[in-house]
């Protein structure tokens, strides 16, 4: 049996973020995100990175979960840290033969990686305390576009198809004696193999497709869902977005 | 009785040119049980999906259902009469959870929204799915994904339904079950259906009367005549049901059995009747012919071991 990588694995987990309304949880945090990303202050963003952390650890989602998450993301954050203290002009603060090293660069390195790595931290409360379907659905009643949402909600259902398909195919190669080298041979054949699945998904959307069309598939599926909002959703999502703008009415009252 | 679906004269070619269907001509009527075998590759899937509008006749040819012709029908009128439960459930159950899928339908049929929960709860019960509806469909095994199929297509209340090799790929109390379920769909609601299966075994108990397709009609009857046409079953890669051989093989060791049964219930009360009149018990012997016709029979099967 193939384990899912399921986003919404722990979404059954009771908490703030898990009772928050999906419709109300979207736009608060999505705010937030921009709003972190946006920062030019290293001192503002490693507060927006705490803020973040908090409304983690108010998810209650397990740690090791998280930390699978984050980890993947984060291996995208470290060049940041290397790379632009090494290119940036400024200050040198560190010099070894031909490696020189500036402030500003370490500093917009940090900026980067603080900000990124709030993004990546928020989007779990956003998204993982959330069955996805509902998440869907919620991006639906926000009057996101339709064709995006349809092909977020196919992509979820047939990407554990495909992922089993590809299992049974990498099996079937195992069977036959295929181990994965780095040589051209093994490259050749995964290649050959991710093409089969290609194929494969081309024919299997042909199907779909017919199934949608006898079920009076016109391009615009509605699904039914009751989505309500309380007091305390309004009251989380104002704090959100409170903490949103106060971390930019700083950076400019700052700046002024 | 008044016809359901009449085919005449249908013709397709595959987008490559290849011929799949030629001067198909079928008449279903409303109640009944139709089955379609064929070998792989005779274009019973290809027919099915011109049951239902999804492909149109390249060749000519025309499909009515009801008397009305399809091709004056739009699609929602289509798609309220014919339902289709496909080969794969992993094709069929497209939406993030069981509910969202089994609502799928009946939400464009255009009901109101109260009419649409009823109609999910009631396919629900009737397939037994209750505690699922939240489920997403890769947590489904693959009979409650077959069940779900059904109960997605019956939510729209379908006067036909086509089933495209419904007991593929079950384990053998799943599959009882289906059938157990399609023939009471038929029995307690009328539905008229058409199947195609390679299951020689459920066939006598899925069908009223068999269409025998390759590329084109070559057969049509009960499943007693298409049964006993050995030639037809020969030619066509076609099989029958165990429990017929095997009373073949009886009849080759004296046992005076008048009509070879197809199912296991036609085997009981066969034998019951024959117990009863042979003075309560049935005698076997091996006698002069036993061999040769045991070699008869050998050989009739042998393009299919």
């Amino acid at each position: 049996m193939i384990e899912y990588p399921e986003i919404d694995r722990y979404s059954s987990l009771d908490s703030p973020m898990h009772r928050f309304d999906p419709r109300a949880k979207i736009i608060a945090f999505s705010v937030l995100i921009f709003a972190l990303v946006l920062l030019y202050d290293l001192k503002l963003a490693f507060i927006g990175l705490l803020g973040s952390i908090l409304f983690l650890i108010a998810s209650k989602l397990p740690f090791r979960f998280v930390f699978q998450h984050i980890t993947w993301v984060s291996l995208f954050i470290v060049p940041f840290l290397v790379i632009m203290p090494l290119t940036v002009k400024g200050e040198e603060f560190f010099s070894f033969y031909a490696i020189r090293m500036t402030r500003e660069g370490l500093e917009y390195g940090m900026l980067v990686a603080l900000r990124a790595l709030s993004a990546v931290i928020l989007v779990l409360p956003m998204i993982a305390t959330t069955r996805f379907d509902l998440t869907i659905k919620a991006l639906d009643r926000l009057k996101v576009p339709t064709m995006l949402v349809q092909m977020l909600m196919f992509s979820y259902r047939y990407i554990f198809v495909f992922a089993v398909e590809f299992q049974r195919t990498w099996r079937a190669m195992a069977a036959r004696g295929f181990t994965l080298k780095m040589n051209l041979y093994a490259l050749r054949t995964v290649g050959k193999a991710l093409g089969t699945l290609f194929v494969r998904s081309y024919e299997r959307g042909d199907r779909v497709y017919n199934a949608l069309r006898s079920r009076g598939y016109t391009g615009n599926p509605r699904t039914l869902v009751e989505f309500r909002m309380h007091a305390r959703d309004y009251i989380l999502a104002a704090l959100i977005i409170g903490f949103a703008g106060s971390l930019h009415i700083i950076s400019f009252v700052r700046v002024i | 009785m008044r016809e359901a679906i009449t085919v005449r004269n249908l013709g397709y070619r595959y987008p490559d040119g290849s011929k799949a269907l030629e001067d198909v001509n079928m008449d279903v009527y409303e109640g009944e049980r139709i089955v379609i075998v064929g070998p792989n590759g005779a274009g019973k899937t290809t027919l099915m999906l011109h049951l239902n509008g999804i492909l149109r006749s390249t060749e000519g040819g025309e499909i009515e259902l009801f008397g009305k012709s399809l091709e004056k029908m739009k699609r929602e009128e289509i798609v309220k009469e014919v339902g289709m439960v496909f080969q794969d459930p992993d094709d069929q159950l497209f939406m993030p959870t069981l509910f969202d899928d089994i609502a799928f339908g009946p939400i464009n049929l255009g009901l109101k929204e109260e009419e649409v929960r009823e109609r999910v709860e009631k396919a629900i019960s009737i397939f037994g799915l209750s505690g699922y509806e939240d489920r997403p469909p890769h947590h489904l095994s693959f009979g409650e994904k077959k069940k779900a199929s059904l109960a997605a297509v019956m939510a729209m209340e379908p006067r036909i339904l086509i089933l495209d090799e419904p007991t593929a790929n079950l384990d053998p109390w799943s599959r009882v079950e289906l059938i157990g379920m399609i023939n009471e769909l038929n029995a307690r609601e009328g539905i008229t259906m058409v199947i195609a299966t390679h299951d020689v075994n459920a066939i006598p108990e899925l069908s009223d009367r068999i269409y025998a397709l390759n590329r084109t009609i070559i057969e049509k009857g009960t499943p007693r005549e298409i049964f006993f046409d050995g030639e037809l079953l020969k030619q066509n890669n076609l099989d029958v049901p165990d429990v017929f051989k095997l009373f073949e093989v009886l009849r080759a060791f004296g046992v005076r059995c008048e009509e070879l049964p197809l199912s296991l219930d036609e085997a009981v009360t066969g034998l019951t009747k024959m117990i009863e009149t042979e003075g309560g018990h049935i005698h076997l012997h091996v006698h002069e012919h036993t061999h040769e016709e045991l070699g008869k029979w050998k050989r009739k099967y042998e393009h299919h071991s």
